[in-house]
């Protein structure tokens, strides 16, 4: 839309609004973060530019490892929902949980306040599974970058492991999954969004559990440490796999959409 | 004559394909391949739709590659061609426009363009697979003349081709690989040429062996400059894995769909039929948008390089994905049932191989797009 084209920033403001929602992720998480994205102005970026503001602040929230209760927002943004609430999300295998906008203690992995509530209503999950496909990628990506670190500086057998094949094979397949799950995410999707979204989900999460395992790996015992950060990389992936539905689960239920329908969309087309 | 837009360009190709039967014959031989390609070639050709994305020195219409990528999907889409012949076409046609003298490439490109001549690649050796750059097959300068002998494999439908490009090694010991490599342009009718087929273990002389014993070559026939071979065939990589990986993925969905119906025939228990199915279209939907965005890359002028690797590891995954899936869900039709999936499920083992394998794909990756430095 032309209205939408105009408001488009150019690749320079877009820089720094990058850079500056970057260092402020850096600087906190939780309910400050939230507060802090308000100051920035997300509400208005997340409705006048959607395209645009989902993709980038959910993958710096994967990349920089902090957190904020703004899949609330992208969710009430499809629902025409009231500003501040919780609707509750699906959960992978039939459960719901809501995204508390309050720190709280719970019980959930890696210290999301996500928690368990027994129903919620069906809703269009798209935006929303989209926004967690970005942080997936983004949460994968930091697992590559410090796993890549960690085989430069490592020696081993009087060798950096980063010369070894059995390492760089690691590290290359967890690029492979990371791109291929970036392209899905990016793809237009107009003919069918929410098929495009399902698998865009189903592909980043898949990428994440592939970083997780691969990464894990290459950075061995210290990687197995609360000292070193990879453990809060992996344990967002491993939650954010499960909201919105799980790769496994999202999976299946387009395979399940094929049979129905006899054949296989093309949604990527020239 | 005006280039139409993408949308245009497709929906009218669309009408003429529903206009003009060309429905292959029964004979599924490869022999019946080929003849079926050079007969659609020929059509599209002579219809124009085989002379857009290609520049008009060469016997093209102009406008972008990504018309040819069109072209290519809704042609091997509806099985009208096979993916392997036409890929040889993709491939060596943008090569011989880069670097052929232009009389040459003007003489030429529209006979392969046209299904008039088929042509093929040689490069790979015994001795030389990976490591492509070691090649022994040697040029020896003449006067205006160079001498070939020594030995290509796997040399794609060469019992069927008019020419080949050819890599050879013309530097001394002491020149870098990387500068003793020269191409040239071979009519496969010269005297000293023998061509051996190969049969594979999926029961098609696809691949050759090539020898060339004492083949005089003429220097015009150089393709870029001595010592520029290796550059030429890295420039051919980008080829391989754009344009010709669009068609490739087409027929990969068309057999794909195959197997929904098929599956739906039979039926079966649900939900681990669903995750494979699923498993299997996450696999080519993931490939299909990378190489969605690899097209629109090339068509807004970008060099592809290193990262074409990625759709190579993504293809080859999907394919055997996709192939491992008819075995298990489709029961016997591999091994008791003598069908189309049986031939296909064999060939897609190679798939990890040919065009560079798995593992250097990965060593491609690490190396220059991670940057971890040498092994």
């Amino acid at each position: 839309m032309d209205s939408e084209s105009d408001l488009a920033p150019d690749s320079e403001s877009l820089q720094l609004l990058e850079d500056g929602l970057r260092k402020t992720m850096l600087s906190t998480s939780g309910a400050a973060l939230d507060a802090a994205l308000a100051d920035l102005g997300w509400a208005d970026m997340l409705a006048d530019m959607p395209d645009l503001a989902i993709p980038l602040v959910f993958r710096l929230l994967g990349e920089t490892g902090s957190h904020a209760s703004v899949l609330n927002d992208v969710l009430l943004e499809t629902i025409g929902g009231l500003p501040g609430g919780t609707p509750p999300m699906p959960y992978a295998g039939g459960g719901w949980v809501v995204w508390e906008r309050q720190n709280s203690d719970n019980s959930t992995l890696g210290g999301l306040p996500l928690r368990q509530v027994p129903d919620g209503e069906l809703m269009r999950l798209g935006d929303a599974r989209r926004a967690v496909g970005w942080w997936l990628v983004g949460s994968a990506r930091a697992m590559l970058t410090l796993a890549r670190q960690h085989a430069l500086e490592r020696v081993q057998f009087g060798k950096h492991i980063s010369s070894f094949q059995a390492v760089r094979h690691r590290l290359a397949e967890t690029l492979v999954a990371i791109e291929g799950a970036e392209a899905t995410l990016s793809l237009p999707g107009d003919d069918n969004p929410d098929l495009t979204a399902l698998l865009a989900k189903a592909a980043a999460g898949k990428a994440a559990l592939t970083a997780a395992r691969h990464c894990q790996q290459v950075l061995g015992g210290i990687g197995f440490t609360a000292e070193h950060d990879l453990h809060h990389h992996v344990k967002r992936s491993l939650v954010l796999d499960g909201l919105l539905g799980s790769s496994r689960e999202l999976t299946r239920k387009a395979g399940a959409g094929l049979r129905a329908r006899g054949s296989a969309p093309r949604l990527a087309q020239l | 004559m005006t280039v139409p837009s993408t949308a245009e360009f497709r929906s009218q190709l669309v009408a003429w394909l529903d206009d003009n039967d060309l429905t292959p014959p029964a004979d599924r031989s490869l022999q019946g391949h080929m003849r079926q390609f050079a007969r659609v070639q020929r059509a599209l050709y002579d219809a124009d739709w085989g002379r857009y994305g290609w520049p008009q020195h060469a016997g093209g219409l102009g406008g972008a590659a990504i018309l040819r990528a069109i072209v290519g999907e809704e042609v091997v889409g509806r099985r009208l061609a096979e993916p392997g012949p036409y890929s040889m076409l993709e491939v060596l046609a943008p090569t011989m426009i880069d670097y052929a003298p232009a009389e040459l490439a003007a003489e030429m490109v529209p006979r392969l363009l046209s299904g008039e001549e088929q042509w093929c690649q040689g490069f790979s050796e015994p001795g030389s697979g990976s490591d492509l750059a070691s090649l022994t097959t040697r040029a020896v300068q003449r006067g205006d003349e160079w001498i070939v002998n020594g030995q290509k494999v796997w040399t794609s439908f060469a019992q069927y081709s008019h020419r080949c490009i050819l890599l050879t090694r013309t530097g001394d010991a002491d020149t870098p690989n990387h500068e003793a490599i020269t191409a040239f342009f071979v009519d496969l009718d010269t005297p000293g040429i023998t061509v051996r087929p190969l049969r594979t273990m999926h029961d098609v002389d696809e691949f050759c062996e090539v020898y060339f014993d004492d083949v005089v070559v003429d220097a015009s026939r150089m393709l870029g400059k001595p010592g520029g071979g290796w550059r030429l065939a890295m420039d051919l990589l980008p080829y391989e894995r754009s344009t010709c990986f669009w068609q490739r993925i087409a027929y990969l969905y068309s057999r794909f769909d195959a197997l929904i119906g098929e599956v739906g025939k039979i039926g079966g228990l649900g939900s681990s039929i669903d995750s494979d199915l699923g498993e299997a279209y996450l696999a080519l939907h993931t490939l299909r948008c990378r190489s969605r965005a690899t097209q629109h890359r090339l068509a807004d002028g970008h060099k592809l390089g290193p990262d074409t690797s990625i759709d190579k590891v993504l293809l080859a995954n999907a394919e055997q994905r996709l192939y491992d899936t008819a075995r298990d869900l489709l029961p016997g039709a591999v091994e008791l049932d003598n069908t189309d999936w049986r031939t296909e499920f064999l060939y897609s083992r190679a798939a990890t191989i040919y065009g560079g394998t798995a593992e250097v794909q990965r060593n491609i990756i690490a190396r220059r797009l991670l940057d971890l430095g040498k092994e």
